[in-house]
């Protein structure tokens, strides 16, 4: 069912028209890594924050409440071009390991910020007060970074494989067609 | 540099795993910028001086720079004809060197002059004045760019 509709999706005009224009797409690709770069930034920059790395000389609420609304508009934009680049190659992605991995992923973030917003981001005051940043926050925020990070290299991942080569592709497999293709 | 570009080609997966550390070292260095212009466009960060916020991420643009330039070197290397040949790096490289002495000069001193201002108004909150904004807005349009011309040296024909 997750095949038809993908397969649906990518056969509408808009991301017919996408897949086509080699030019609209490799736009869309650059304006998903700006929307990265500024929602990107500000994630390393929160939890580096939270690890006690940067920004030491201001206080954890103020890195996490200022920069929240930015990193939200980031998001939005990044994963608005990112649902674009997917639906115009919907099918292929279906298949894509490194896309599925992607994906959850980013289940493992939505994880992340149902334990960790509660008891980190969201008690940024506290944290301030500690005499040390507890363990919880920097576990949060080295969770974070690996998790994005994750996501990044998945992401790049995705170009690699151009042609489906079966279902349940294997990440075995995955890197036995990177080895054939590059 | 021979030898470099031999280990580049021995192995399928070196070329991905430098491109990754390309996309890290530009998403900390341009993040990081951005937000100092934001701060300038007065987006956000209120609670800091524009100087405050550009000293603190300085560090950390410099850190994710040089780490997009040496792996960008690295890359460079794996295939120097392509990219010489290629009109969208050469683009990216204009933008490149244009965006570098922009922020070590212009962006830089307007900074520090809106914390001067900043300073004698005693309020942080303040908003910069328009000519910081401006200045802002071209920094993120310069790094954008560069961006722009990385990704679409992946879809042109080469040749000049």
């Amino acid at each position: 069912m997750l095949l038809s509709a993908a397969v649906w999706l990518q056969a509408t005009d808009l991301f017919t028209y996408i897949r086509l224009q080699s030019y609209v797409y490799a736009a869309i690709l650059s304006l998903h890594l700006v929307a990265i770069s500024v929602f990107g930034g500000l994630i390393v920059l929160t939890d580096l924050r939270l690890l006690g790395w940067a920004m030491r000389g201001r206080p954890i609420a103020d890195v996490i409440d200022q920069s929240r609304r930015l990193k939200w508009i980031g998001f939005v934009c990044a994963v608005t071009c990112g649902f674009l680049l997917f639906g115009s190659k919907a099918e292929e992605y279906y298949y894509n390991a490194f896309f599925r991995a992607k994906v959850t992923m980013f289940l493992l973030v939505g994880v992340h910020a149902l334990i960790f917003r509660p008891i980190v981001y969201n008690r940024a005051a506290e944290l301030d007060l500690a005499p040390q940043i507890p363990a919880r926050a920097k576990l949060a925020a080295a969770l974070s970074l690996l998790l994005w990070t994750g996501i990044m290299i998945m992401g790049r991942g995705i170009g690699y494989i151009d042609v489906p080569f079966g279902l349940h592709a294997g990440f075995g497999e995955t890197l036995a067609a990177i080895a054939n293709q590059v | 540099m021979l030898q470099i570009a031999d280990v580049l080609n021995s192995s399928p997966l070196v070329f991905p795993v430098l491109e990754c550390f390309h996309i890290a070292g530009f998403i900390v260095a341009i993040g990081t910028t951005a937000a100092a212009d934001f701060r300038l466009l007065d987006w956000g960060f209120r609670r800091q001086t524009p100087a405050q916020l550009s000293k603190d991420v300085s560090p950390w643009m410099l850190g994710g720079l040089l780490v997009a330039i040496f792996s960008g070197l690295a890359l460079y290397s794996s295939d120097p004809d392509m990219y010489y040949l290629n009109w969208s790096f050469l683009i990216k490289m204009a933008c490149l060197v244009i965006a570098l002495v922009f922020n070590y000069t212009i962006h830089r001193r307007v900074a520090q002059g809106v914390a001067q201002s900043v300073a004698q108004s005693a309020a942080p909150s303040e908003a910069p004045p328009v000519s910081a904004k401006i200045v802002a807005g071209v920094s993120l349009v310069l790094w954008a760019s560069i961006i722009f011309g990385g990704i679409f040296i992946a879809f042109i024909n080469p040749g000049l």
